[in-house]
């Protein structure tokens, strides 16, 4: 396709898309409001073992009461994978595709009126979004995949409260969703141990040499003052256990077979970081996001609800 | 077919080779057309010689002798429908002529064939390069030269209108044009790339063609092979009135219509002269047609064969000089930089710092096309021989690891193609790690970019002192730069890629059985 009829179709479908979703949205007919079958525990954190991730997924959400309990009727969502690599989906070194796709259409499901996915990428961001099978997956569920690689896109921010990380360049999606989802991929890191949830957020500031150069776990730890996600999805299903965060081949990965949801970003960590094969107490970023009472690191004190299929 | 059409196919069939070479230095992709780019590239005549070369007498490389063979046919078709330089220049002249007053407007036909300047230049092109140099190549080759001014004013212009399209779509939350980064490129190559342009702008604004037959050395080896050219434009005595309107519109002043005599080994075949002659007075017809008059009035038919032989040799007196510049500049850097390669990093794919400095001819292809912008022109880096060549800066951006995008576009063979499997086991530099600047020994705290960004772990994380400082396992490392890109120390990196003068091979990575099965049988918590 050259770049002509691409820009043209893209006008085309978008109009489309456009047109499509805000009319689903307002006839109530079409916007298939079903009735609630969940079962709205409160929890604190749900884990689900033993399924394919959408599937996990699906019943996790079920536990924590639907999508409907965090994204209301016209409002604007960011979701934030882990698309940092240009690698293959099999390699897991990105968040699953078909999650990403399966959350995505179930925000537009519950009304959303805009669904955003985007990541500041580490290798070309093209290659990334294409390679990682995520920028198909949102585009067929719906949503719509947004560039993060020029710095117009971030913009300065306070974060009040921070020990070193007190200004950072945070990306316009985040500034202006209404609903923000984080979805990352449980893998392992060469210096933090484990990357999750929090590591994840890396993924919409600007400058991560920053973070780098002015003691990273308290960075990590410091960014979640200026905006934690409303909810977090970890995708633990193929885990790499070793060679992380980018892996080498499929050898770095074990089958966890798990995914957890949890609004509370230090307690999905923790939980985790006990998944992937090691204790919370040791990794830099949770300890510290615990003490400056981010979140809960001590799961005894949470409601979890376990689920095997 | 009435000759005088002749033009009209020139001008389409020239804009459509110039717009499908644009299309590949702005950095276009598409499936459809850059087979149709990669295909005019293979005849642009400078590059497919050293490709033949270069690739030890490859079928991709033999572009050159169609050029030769339709050059002996019909003249310089090339230079007025295939080379890119010669139909920018057209446009230029067309550009220009509204702003020129009348009398300007017309050429005159040039006594003066200035043999001695192009076959000079021709020669010392050829002796530098037989002794290893692309030097002249790299100032003068007419293709290279297009790209130089493509990759350093039409590809920021077209990603600047391409980011303000974008741009103004997403405030529609229309995503569909994908916004560019912008290559800024080094100020030394866009003096070097205007000087280029406005020379060759201002000689074809006020005398046509005149780069192509003085400075131009793809011109001059095509006009020597015109010379002797089968089928040339000739004049019908008869049906010639004498009006001179051929000669006012003949750019490359070859052309003299009092005398009636073509300076075939000037003519770049452009047509004019038969869409301007309302008598159809001229006419394309074999050599041996022509009135015997017009032979013996021609009036430098030597090809400058004796200026060329002398060229060569006085070319080659330069040489000792030349090398001696360019060793001490290229290889060696006498004294210790904190950190830095001390000899460029060339790209997967250019096999040794010498096989890619001997064929390289700074054309920028690779420039427009890598996504991640690593490839950065050179000035001097290389030496004088290797002059304004590209390398690798690791500190604008890193090689990514699955892409063989330069490996595809080069021309001349300087880079070699490669797939994505093959080029992950070439070891272009490898990683040096300086402990005594990484953040963590110096603020001891963790920090871990590099081996975050390396793709066959060459660089990992090992205990130090309950951190986790940077290791390097020489033998797995690419040299991608991944590492040096993403250390956030300053002023001097603390891990940086030593260049491979010639490139080594990878230890690759261990075949894969698949991942581990342990399924979680209940939650560890």
């Amino acid at each position: 396709m050259d770049r002509r009829s691409f820009i043209r179709k893209g006008f085309i479908y978008s109009a489309l898309s456009g047109l499509y979703s805000s009319a689903i949205g307002r006839i109530p007919l079409l916007s298939a409001q079903r009735p609630a079958t969940q079962a709205t525990g409160n929890y604190d954190l749900v884990a689900v073992r033993g399924g394919e991730p959408v599937a996990m997924y699906r019943r996790a959400m079920q536990e924590m009461g639907g999508i409907q309990r965090f994204v209301k009727r016209g409002q604007r969502v960011v979701v934030k994978p882990n698309i940092g690599w240009d690698v293959p989906p099999e390699r897991a070194g990105n968040t699953n595709p078909d999650l990403i796709g399966a959350i995505v259409k179930d925000c537009l499901d519950a009304g959303a009126s805009r669904v955003f996915v985007f990541d500041n990428t580490c290798d070309n961001w093209q290659r990334c979004y294409q390679n990682s099978g995520i920028e198909d997956a949102v585009r067929r569920a719906g949503g719509q995949i947004v560039p993060g690689n020029l710095e117009r896109y971030y913009h300065d921010v306070e974060i009040p409260g921070a020990r070193r990380l007190k200004t950072a360049k945070v990306h316009e999606q985040i500034l202006e969703a209404d609903v923000f989802i984080n979805v990352p991929v449980l893998k392992h890191h060469g210096s933090t141990t484990v990357t999750v949830a929090m590591k994840n957020l890396m993924g919409v500031v600007w400058d991560r040499r920053f973070w780098h150069r002015n003691d990273l776990h308290q960075c990590i730890a410091d960014f979640c003052l200026y905006r934690k996600p409303d909810l977090n999805i970890v995708d633990a299903y193929l885990v790499m256990t070793q060679n992380g965060p980018r892996g080498t081949s499929t050898a770095d990965l074990t089958l966890r077979k798990s995914l957890l949801v949890s609004t509370d970003i230090v307690a999905i960590d923790a939980a985790s970081t006990l998944i992937f094969g090691t204790q919370p107490e040791n990794i830099g970023h949770i300890k510290i996001a615990s003490e400056m009472n981010i979140g809960q690191m001590n799961l005894d004190r949470l409601n979890i609800k376990r689920v095997a299929i | 077919m009435k000759l005088r059409h002749l033009k009209k196919i020139r001008i389409a069939l020239s804009l459509a080779i110039f717009l499908f070479l644009l299309i590949f230095f702005l950095g276009i992709e598409s499936g459809l057309l850059n087979p149709v780019s990669n295909f005019l590239l293979r005849l642009q005549l400078i590059p497919s010689i050293l490709r033949f070369l270069a690739l030890f007498f490859t079928i991709s490389g033999l572009g050159f002798l169609l050029v030769l063979g339709l050059t002996f046919l019909f003249g310089r078709v090339y230079c007025s429908s295939i080379c890119p330089m010669g139909t920018l220049q057209d446009m230029i002249i067309a550009l220009a002529r509204p702003f020129r007053k009348k009398k300007n407007r017309k050429f005159t036909y040039s006594g003066n064939q200035k043999n001695i300047l192009r076959y000079s230049v021709l020669g010392a092109t050829i002796v530098f390069w037989f002794f290893g140099s692309l030097f002249l190549v790299n100032l003068l080759d007419p293709y290279s030269n297009f790209g130089k001014i493509s990759v350093s004013f039409f590809q920021p212009a077209f990603i600047f209108l391409n980011n303000k399209l974008a741009f103004f779509l997403e405030r529609f939350h229309i995503y569909s044009v994908a916004p560019l980064e912008v290559k800024t490129l080094p100020l030394y190559v866009i003096m070097v790339s205007a000087t280029i342009f406005l020379t060759i702008g201002i000689m074809s604004v006020l005398r046509g063609r005149l780069f192509c037959n003085t400075l131009c050395p793809a011109g001059a080896m095509l006009s020597l092979v015109a010379h002797k050219q089968y089928y040339k434009i000739t004049f019908n005595d008869g049906a010639c009135t004498l009006c001179g309107k051929c000669e006012r519109v003949c750019k490359a002043e070859c052309l003299n219509s009092r005398t009636k005599v073509i300076d075939h080994s000037r003519c770049v075949s452009c047509f004019n002269c038969f869409t301007a002659c309302t008598n159809d007075a001229l006419f394309y017809s074999h050599q041996k047609a022509v009135p015997a008059m017009v032979a013996t009035n021609t009036p430098a038919a030597s090809p400058g064969k004796r200026q060329f032989l002398l060229a060569m040799a006085g070319g080659a007196l330069s040489i000792p000089l030349l090398k001696n510049v360019s060793l001490a500049q290229g290889y060696s850097k006498p004294g210790l930089v904190p950190t830095g390669t001390a000899s460029p990093v060339t790209p997967p794919g250019a096999i040794s710092y010498e096989h890619f400095t001997s064929n390289c001819i700074a054309c920028y292809l690779c420039v427009g096309a890598c996504p991640k912008n690593v490839i950065v022109p050179s000035f001097f880096d290389y030496g004088l021989n290797g002059f304004m060549q590209p390398k690798l800066d690791y500190h604008r951006s890193f090689c990514n690891f699955d892409c063989v995008k330069c490996t595809e576009v080069c021309p001349t063979g300087a880079i070699t193609k490669q797939t994505p499997e093959e080029k992950q086991k070439i070891q272009i530099g490898v990683a040096r790690f300086m402990q005594e600047s990484c953040i963590v020994t110096i603020d001891r705290t963790d920090c871990g970019a590099c081996s975050e960004h390396c793709p066959t772990k060459a660089v990992h994380m090992v205990e130090w002192e309950g951190l986790r400082l940077p290791e390097v396992t020489p033998d797995l490392c690419v040299g991608c730069g991944a590492c040096e890109y993403a250390c956030p120390t300053e002023p001097y990196k603390a891990i940086y890629v030593e260049s491979n003068l010639v490139h080594l091979e990878a230890r690759p990575i261990e075949e894969s059985d698949g991942p581990q099965q342990q399924v979680l049988d209940d939650f560890p918590f």
